[in-house]
Order: C-alpha cells, then structure tokens, then sequence
C-alpha cells in the first residue's frame, strides 16, 4: 500500500507536467486543427529560458522568503512570456502561410521547426544534459504514511490553475470567445469581424506560454534539463491530449493525469523498458473503443 | 482519427531520426567490398609510416588531436632505431565530418593508407562505430590497425567480431591496447565488493554499451558473494526515474549500479535518488559516468567510475612520457594520449622487427605477425595481446566524487 500510494503520488506528479503541455497542443489543434509538433521543444526552451534568468539573477542554490518568491515569479513569467513570442514566431513564420495548403504541409513544416529549436537548443547549451538550480525548497509532507514533496503539490496545483484559468479564459472573455468562434468556423468568423490572425497568435502565445510554465517547472523538479527532453515529454503529452480527446480542454488535463499515473505504475510493476510500451498500447486500446479519446465526444466545447 | 494516425507515423519517423542525432550510434554496419591492393615490400632506404585515423576537428577534437599527439611522440622516438636507410612517419588523418566522427570518412582514410605502400600499420580510430567500419577493410587489406581507445566489445570477442573479419577470417588485424567495456563491469564489481557492499541493484539504459556492462557486473558481483537484488532497463527519452527509483528504494540496496552514459539517463537517476531518499546509497558506473559531475554536481558525491585505460599520470611508469609530452607540446596528456603513445610503439616496434628479418624489406603480413606477438614495455604497462587481439593484462582506473569533482581512487588490474 505504501509503494501504491508513493507511486500514485509520483505519477500525478509526472502528469501535471504532461497535462501542461498537452493543454498547448489540444489548444493549437482545437482552432486550427494543426499538430504543433514543435510544442515539445518549446517546453525544452522554457526550461533553458528559466535557466538563464536564473543564472542572469545569479541564482545557483535554494531560496527561501521574498527572494524565493520574486525571483520564481520572474523565472516563471520570463520563461513563459519568451516562449509565449517564440510561439507567435513559429506561427508567423512556418505555418500561417500554409494555413490553407493542405494538412500535411504544416505538419512537416512543424517537425522541421522541431528539428530547428533541438538544433539551436543543443548548440545554445551544449550537448550534454545541463544541471538546473535547486531553487525551491522542497520539504515532504507526509500523507498516510508516505513521504511527498512540497514541490510535487506545487506541480499539480500549478497545472489545475493554469488549466481552469484557460477554461474561464475561453469561455468568459472576448478574446476566448472569438477563439472559439474562430474553431468553429473560421470564414463565419472573419465575416462577423473577427481578426482571425490576431485570434490565431493570442493562441500561439498561450499554449507557448503553457509549455514554458511546465519547461519552468521540469527545470525545477528534475534540477536538469537537456535539449532533447522536449521530444519524449512532447510526444507523451501529445499523446495525452489525444487520449483525452484532442481539442478538448479539460481532456488535456486528465490524459495528462492518466498517462502520467499509468507510466510510474507500469514502470513499478513491469519494469522501466516496458512503461513507454503500457502506456501507447492504454492509448491504442482507448482509441479503439473511443476513437475521439475520453471526453472528446463534446465536440462544440472546442476551445 | 486518419490524421492522427498519420500525425503518430510521422512521429515515430522523427523518433527514428532524432534518436540517431542525440546518440553516437554504437552499431553501425557498413558493407565493404575487399580491397584486393596487394602492394609490394618497399624497399630499402624509404620511408615508411604509420597512418593515424582519429577525430581531428569538431566535438571530438579535444580528445582527438591529444591522441594523435601521443602517437607522434611515439614515432619520433622510435626515429633512432630505425635501421639505416629507413624513415619512420606518422600520417594522420581526420575522421570527423562536419563535427563528429564520422564511419564513412574512417573508411575512406584507411583505404588511402591501404593504397599507400608505404602505410605499414594503422593506429586508431577513437571510436568504436568508426573501427567497425574500418575493421573488415583493414582485415581484407591484410593491414595491422591498433586501437588506443575503442572499448566496445564485439570488435573482437563473438560472433559480431567474426563477422568483421569475414574477408580474411583466419587473419586477426585489429588489435587494441586499451580494456574492453564489459571489464569495467567486472572492475566494479571487484571495487565494490572490497568496500563490502553486499545488495546491488542493477539498471541499464537497454543500449549495446549499458547493456554488457551491466551484463558483466551482475555476473561478477554475484560469483563474488554479493546479491543483486533486482535488474531493471530504462525507457528511452525519459525524463522521470523516480518511479524506478521508489521501487529501488523498497528494495533496499547498498549500491546503485548504472549500466549507461550520463545522457540516457545516468545522471538524472544519480538526481533523483536524492528526491526519493536514496540520496546515502552509493552508485556506480563505467566510463559513462565520467561526466557525472557536470549534470548533478555535488550530488554527484558518493558515486564511483571506471576508465578503461590506466591512469597515466599516476603510473610510474608512464612519467618519463608524462615529461617528454609536456615538453614536446607545452600541455599535460588527455585521457587517450598514453594509449595512443603505446599504441604508436607497438606498430613501429613490429615494423622495426619485420624490416630487420627481412633484411632490409618491409611488408604488412610480417607486420601483423609481429604485433601479435609483441611483448613491449610500455608507459601504460607490458603489452602484449590474446588471440582476438585483446590486452591480456588490463588495468583500468577507479575514479570516485567528491565536492561535485572527480578524484582518482587507483588503478585495478584485472585477473583473466
């Protein structure tokens, strides 16, 4: 029961990190239907961004009172907001001119642009994983018995708030209404005066921004980050976003949740080569039965 | 739900990719056609040479360009006994392409030598992709090659090493003065065992490197008394270990082994052994390790690695080549230098030995025999090889952490 609960609660864990991300893509793909596949390296970007404010503000051990707070607050919020503008960039560079070419060419253009940010990231810090500060403290908690780290509620708070913060987003505000007008159709939308480019990279903006919020919160859980972790963490939480139901909001969340719980379980009971196996043949079998993932069935709640 | 299909197709196409790029592959398999060159003796009063086939440029440079330093000190000193009329050369060549070492490129620097008569013995290349390329050329061509630095063990014990001698089978050509990976494994477990760990808990990354060594040390840890508790393989592209990690932790180990670099996921275990409380135990692991530091800086404290090659600096032996090095180039040895010296030695003493047998005639074939049987004192210990032209007296150097920095802990000869 012990182990249970210990892997349980390091599942979650890994899965507001997935979910996080995976709120980038189902948002991408709910209003322009586009696999963004250069998502998971910005996330990777977010983590480096982070990194280098940290090391600019000449962080290098942990902080605690005012400082703690400012400095996180301007690591997190720099990190997001520069992932934020490298989004519109990718945008505007690689995909708004084939917004009506055929699906396939902005896919590609999309892994090339993957290529690129792996590229650029590994000359930009070496090849080499790079050693992230321990900046926040990390003191367990101990529920039922098993020891969990502050750090780990943090994660999980973090990831629940950015996500309810980007439902009442969309579904409360102008700007969240003509995104979802925008999903819906997005001709109708033009034609009732919606600026469909500006909609189309306030999109951009927000899902880069969420990938660098969790690029932040990598760095500083796993005290490391590499330019390569964005491919693996991308496709996982991709995976996540289509198992919830891609486009839909609060799917993102929970596949997130559930391929984070399913890989720290199978890792425990199967062994670590066999967790990437459990949790893609979970997806197949979901897929399956439910081709549109777990809650995808509301197809009108596209954000 | 067809696009998704596609997107997910698409995805493992680039997986397939990006692995190659992140990774130095270990197992590349070039096809060669025999090289049929069979040029004749050079005869007396020329120069012969030994070509060199390392890393020069790029990534690699560093350690590259200090190995062929060591091979050309070796070359000069073996100018003075030269019989008369002989010159004795060092030819290097670059391996690298745009950066990295390169298989191809080894290939085509060996054929150069091979078509040049003069070209008597090879010394190199540094990386094990690179010599599994270049071994079945060297083989058909009948070409002695001496390795300062390829560790990987199917270049010449099994199957796989069989394979790249197909053209010439009954002819071994490719020797190396350096251990094979899978002895790391079992100097480990020697060390650990003498500081009494009795449970170990064995983790590879599931690679061809990570894999026989921890093949090794679970073997050898076991025939020396210890227990290993459980062996478990990582998943690629991960960045969480903690679940393994709390499954380590039930278990109980005194040690922590890792079969595998730091980037598949030896220092990010290293890590987060400390968020899950298992921050005291000791952990351990073969030359992958040697950058630890770098990724989990003091946490790197209490871990333990091995070199596949002495540590020259420390050993009596090597110190009047320590000194003839700093003072020929102005800069201490790199890691593979004294190798590389040693390796230079082997081939200039077999060639020195088949000229004067033959009277004044040099030829590759008396090459080979003669490195075969070579028995040399050399910085790095006396030489000579087995039948698959390993090192039949390895010594290996333990290195271990502390203060976020590496410090060497002593050189362990292996019994065979």
């Amino acid at each position: 029961m012990h182990e249970f609960l210990a892997q349980l609660f390091n599942g979650i864990a890994l899965g507001g990190i997935y979910a996080l991300i995976a709120l980038g893509y189902t948002m991408v793909y709910g209003i322009i239907g586009l696999i963004n596949f250069a998502h998971g390296d910005v996330y990777t970007l977010g983590s480096f961004f982070a990194l280098t404010i940290f090391t600019a503000l000449g962080v290098s051990g942990e902080l605690h009172g005012v400082a703690l707070i400012v400095d996180v607050a301007i690591a997190l919020i720099g990190a997001a907001l520069l992932c934020g503008i490298v989004g519109v960039l990718i945008e505007r560079l690689a995909y708004r001119r084939l917004r009506n070419a055929p699906r396939l060419a902005p896919l590609i253009t999309a892994i090339g642009i993957s290529f690129i940010l792996e590229n650029a990231m590994q000359i930009w810090k070496g090849p080499a994983p790079v050693p992230f500060p321990a900046v926040v403290p990390n003191p367990s908690i101990v529920i039922a018995g098993v020891a969990v780290g502050a750090q780990q509620f943090l994660l999980v708070g973090l990831a629940v708030v950015m996500m309810v913060a980007l439902q009442l987003f969309i579904h409360n505000t102008r700007l969240g209404r003509a995104m979802r007008a925008t999903a819906e159709d997005r001709d109708a939308a033009q034609l009732m005066g919606i600026n469909i480019n500006k909609t189309i990279m306030l999109t951009f903006l927000i899902g880069s921004a969420l990938a660098g919020v969790a690029g932040f919160v990598s760095g500083v859980y796993y005290q490391s980050t590499w330019f390569f972790n964005g491919f693996g963490a991308g496709l996982k939480a991709f995976t996540a976003a289509v198992l919830g139901g891609i486009g839909n909001i609060a799917g993102a969340m929970l596949g997130g949740f559930v391929i984070g719980i399913i890989e720290s379980f199978a890792t425990w009971k199967f062994g670590g080569q066999w967790s990437n196996v459990t949790v893609f043949a979970i997806l197949i079998l979901v897929l399956v039965f439910r081709p549109s993932g777990l809650l995808g069935e509301a197809v009108y709640e596209r954000a | 739900m067809r696009l998704i299909l596609a997107t997910v197709a698409l995805a493992a196409l680039a997986a397939c990719s990006g692995a190659n790029n992140a990774s130095t592959s270990k197992n590349t398999t070039t096809t060669t056609t025999a090289v049929t060159a069979a040029p004749s003796p050079v005869p007396s009063g020329q120069v012969v040479k030994i070509g060199i086939d390392l890393p020069l440029s790029g990534g690699d440079a560093s350690v590259g360009i200090s190995t062929e330093q060591g091979a050309l000190l070796a070359v000069d000193e073996a100018q003075k006994e030269m019989p008369r009329g002989f010159t004795l050369q060092g030819e290097a060549l670059d391996d690298s392409v745009q950066g990295v070492h390169n298989p191809e490129q080894g290939v085509s620097n060996v054929r150069s030598f091979i078509s040049d008569a003069a070209v008597l013995a090879v010394v190199g290349p540094y990386n094990s992709n690179v010599a599994r390329a270049e071994i079945p050329v060297t083989n058909a061509a009948g070409l002695a090659q001496i390795g300062p630095s390829v560790v990987a063990d199917n270049l010449t014990i099994g199957p796989d090493a069989a394979q790249l001698r197909r053209a010439n089978p009954s002819l071994n050509t490719f020797f190396r003065v350096c251990t094979t990976d899978s002895r790391q494994g079992s100097a480990l477990a020697q060390f650990a065992r003498s500081l009494g760990f009795k449970r170990a808990y064995i983790i590879d990354d599931n690679e061809t490197y990570g894999l026989d060594l921890a093949d090794r040390f679970e073997k050898d840890f076991a025939n020396d008394g210890g227990s290993v508790l459980a062996r478990d393989h990582l998943a690629k592209n991960t960045q969480d270990f903690k679940s393994l990690l709390l499954k380590v932790l039930a278990a109980k180990p005194d040690v922590v082994f890792f079969g595998g670099v730091t980037s598949t996921g030896g220092g990010l275990i290293r890590k987060q052994m400390f968020s899950v409380g298992l921050g005291k135990i000791a952990y351990m692991g073969g030359d992958g390790l040697a950058d630890l530091a770098t990724v989990a800086a003091g946490q790197a404290d209490g871990s333990y690695y091995t070199l596949a090659a002495p540590n020259a600096e420390k050993l009596p032996a090597a110190q009047a080549f320590v000194k003839a090095y700093r003072t020929k180039y102005n800069a201490d040895i790199g890691p593979y230098s004294a190798n590389a010296y040693a390796a230079a030695q082997v081939a200039a003493a077999a060639i020195i030995r088949a000229i004067k047998n033959a009277h004044g005639e040099a030829e590759r074939a008396a090459v080979v025999a003669n490195v075969a049987s070579t028995k040399l004192e050399t910085p790095i210990g006396p030489i000579s090889f087995d039948k698959y032209g390993d090192v039949t007296n390895p010594v290996l150097s333990l290195y271990g952490f502390k203060n976020g920095q590496s410090y060497f802990i002593r050189q362990i000869q292996l019994k065979l």
